[in-house]
């Protein structure tokens, strides 16, 4: 799995979390609020445009401007799968 | 040609008027778009404040969560269209479901979002919750299995206090991608701002707790306070000493009850205290070995809307070991007094019986012994008698001594001559021993002063075995120098008195000190020897010199009236030193 692919699994990952947390309608509506996201109709990422680990906070952002840092909470499992890619502090 | 100028114009004005109308409808319809926007904006934003400002009548932004979370709940009809609306919120032992039905719908459409929203909190938290520990409140329209419409739409907002978790609010419905985002973050926006006004008052409270926690920290009594539902508030050191309670952080009210079990039943006597509304105290209640007086108190509040109201109770456990102790010591001391009072006092009636007879009194030789007896059994009265009036004197700081200039020398020359008879009676070998320097007159009460030799050769002698020796030694103490070390350099008999190494610091000095080759004291009863209710039972031949024991603190009292210090040293098996100082 090349970077770019490890980097939409990841997010892709992040929004299947927030779907279980927050419920589908909303996970994906926030997610769409992300320009540099393309998204299937369920809810993956299928393209990520410019730098992802930019791409990557602005996903996380998004999230936790709706509903603060206690939905970040999850994401550290999602992480330890990827050790390539770090999480902004 | 001029009908042909005419249509160009006529169309050229219809032309114009056409876009004047169109821009005019565009422009029309904008406005209407604007307004209705602006409608919707202010709608949402009348909702908003209308329930915060509801949530704030109700619950006065309580702590309590759920009050809270019920009043969201339950205006959401005016704002959004859903099917259920409902919350679980996480307690110390359960979580509760509770679920308004708008609309009716199965039993299944509600277990699945029962089953989402566990879900929810699992991923927040990152651990299992199992459905076992959800209790569920259905409210609204009937359940009906014939509904089958399953969940289309839903979506979660969770409730964070002070960076918590507290639970989940969830709007859930049977018609699908009905939720606009403007109207969930409206709703998120409520949330967020409840959970900040709860999460505030909080902080406060956590405040205000962690002072009152301070306050109870440094406490010798036990406290602990509760909420309504017996929940501990606070609890100080002194309080998790009394149920054994050695692990970090805030006991549990069951730590307290099983600490407590089968002493002090503390549920019962919180519910009867704020029943009744008053302060209950417990005497003398043991736990664990130890004494308490325990009071329990309802807290009521004393200000603000909620004054009188009871917020939950105090209970103060006030450690009265040692003043069980004391009490002990001082009825051990006033029966010790009576039997020794007694005694001379039954020899003297015995005696007063016998002189009654004739034959006794006619016999002189018989009726001057029994006079002789009279006057020791009186004797022997008089001098407790007269330790008691010394000693309660010292309590009371009445001890005063009358100073004059007098030979010391000549003070233990004539002591040691008084107690020689007995000393040779008892074939113990008497001696004393003047150091170089001694001057010859000292500023002392001399009659008191014999007092204190009398007191410390007396027992010296009644603690020596036969062949044993006690000899009386008078020296000079200089500051700077071990009183121990001034003793050996003079080969005085001596047993070490100053186990501290602080002599050196008591200014010049004569030192006057009785040493034994008696049984010796031991060392845990050292302490006992200068303390008015204290004795100690180690001695072999305690039956023969049973005393009050005030003689040595009456031999205190004046030492320390004359500004000196007495003390002793001992070994064991070997014999004892008592000293005492007088300042020139």
């Amino acid at each position: 799995m090349n970077q770019i692919d490890e980097y939409k699994s990841v997010m892709s990952e992040i929004i299947g979390k927030q779907i279980v947390i927050l419920g589908p309608e909303i996970a994906v509506l926030r997610a769409r609020k992300v320009p540099e996201i393309s998204l299937s109709e369920d809810g993956k990422v299928v393209d990520v445009k410019g730098d992802p680990d930019e791409v990557l906070n602005r996903l996380i952002d998004t999230y936790v401007e709706l509903s603060g840092e206690i939905v970040t909470n999850a994401l550290g499992t999602i992480f330890t799968k990827y050790p390539s890619i770090k999480r902004a502090a | 040609m001029l009908s042909g100028e005419i249509i160009f114009i006529i169309v050229l004005i219809l032309s114009l008027y056409g876009v004047v109308v169109a821009i005019s409808f565009f422009a029309v319809r904008r406005m209407k778009q604007n307004l209705k926007k602006k409608e919707i904006d202010a709608r949402h934003r009348m909702y908003e404040l209308a329930i915060l400002k509801e949530i704030s009548d109700r619950t006065g932004y309580s702590l309590n969560i759920q009050k809270i979370l019920d009043v969201i709940a339950g205006s959401l009809n005016q704002f959004l269209e859903y099917s259920v609306a409902g919350y679980m919120l996480i307690g110390a032992d359960k979580i509760i479901f509770k679920a308004d039905l708008e609309r009716s719908v199965s039993p299944q459409f509600i277990k699945d979002v029962r089953m989402r929203m566990l879900k929810s909190l699992e991923a927040i938290l990152g651990v299992s919750v199992p459905d076992a520990q959800v209790e569920e409140t259905i409210t609204g329209a009937v359940m009906l299995e014939t509904v089958l419409e399953p969940v289309r739409s839903y979506f979660n907002i969770p409730l964070v206090v002070s960076g918590k978790l507290a639970g989940l609010l969830t709007i859930a419905h049977t018609k699908e991608g009905l939720y606009k985002e403007e109207e969930i973050a409206i709703l998120y926006k409520i949330v967020n701002q409840a959970s900040r006004a709860v999460s505030k008052l909080e902080d406060v409270v956590r405040t205000e707790q962690s002072k009152v926690a301070a306050m109870l920290e440094g406490m010798v009594e036990g406290v602990v306070m509760t909420d309504r539902d017996y929940r501990v508030v606070a609890a100080n050191p002194s309080a998790k000493e009394v149920i054994g309670y050695t692990q970090e952080g805030m006991p549990t009210f069951f730590d307290f009850t099983t600490g407590l079990k089968d002493t002090f039943d503390i549920k019962t006597k919180l519910e009867e205290a704020t029943k009744l509304d008053k302060v209950l105290a417990s005497d003398d209640i043991v736990i664990k070995g130890k004494h308490y007086e325990v009071l329990v108190s309802p807290v009521k509040a004393n200000t603000g809307p909620a004054k009188g109201q009871i917020l939950g109770g105090a209970v103060v456990f006030h450690d009265i070991t040692h003043e069980k102790e004391a009490e002990k010591m001082r009825n051990d001391f006033t029966s010790m007094m009576v039997h020794e009072l007694r005694s001379p006092l039954g020899n003297i009636k015995k005696i007063g019986e016998m002189l009654k007879s004739k034959e006794i009194v006619e016999n002189k030789e018989l009726s001057a012994e029994y006079v002789g007896m009279l006057y020791e059994s009186s004797s022997t009265m008089l001098d407790l008698v007269n330790d008691l009036l010394d000693v309660s004197k010292l309590e009371a700081g009445k001890f005063d001594v009358d100073k004059q200039q007098v030979s010391i020398k000549e003070l233990i020359v004539d002591r040691v001559k008084f107690f020689d008879t007995s000393a040779q009676g008892a074939k113990i070998e008497l001696s004393s021993y003047f150091g170089e320097r001694v001057p010859e007159r000292v500023l002392i009460d001399a009659k008191r002063i014999v007092q204190v030799v009398n007191n410390l050769l007396s027992n010296a002698i009644n603690f020596t075995p036969q062949g044993g020796k006690v000899m009386v030694a008078c020296f000079m103490h200089k500051k700077g120098f071990n009183i121990d070390e001034e003793a050996h350099q003079q080969n005085i008999q001596w047993f070490d008195v100053d186990e501290r190494k602080i002599s050196s610091a008591i200014s010049d000095c004569l030192v006057v000190a009785v040493t034994d080759s008696g049984e010796g004291i031991e060392h845990e009863n050292i302490g006992k020897l200068f303390n008015k209710f204290t004795q100690f039972s180690s001695s072999i031949r305690e039956r023969e010199h049973k005393g009050t024991g005030l003689g040595l603190v009456v031999a205190k009292g004046i030492i320390e009236a004359h500004g000196g210090t007495i003390g002793l040293g001992s070994k064991e098996g070997a014999g004892s030193t008592f000293y005492f100082t007088i300042n020139l």
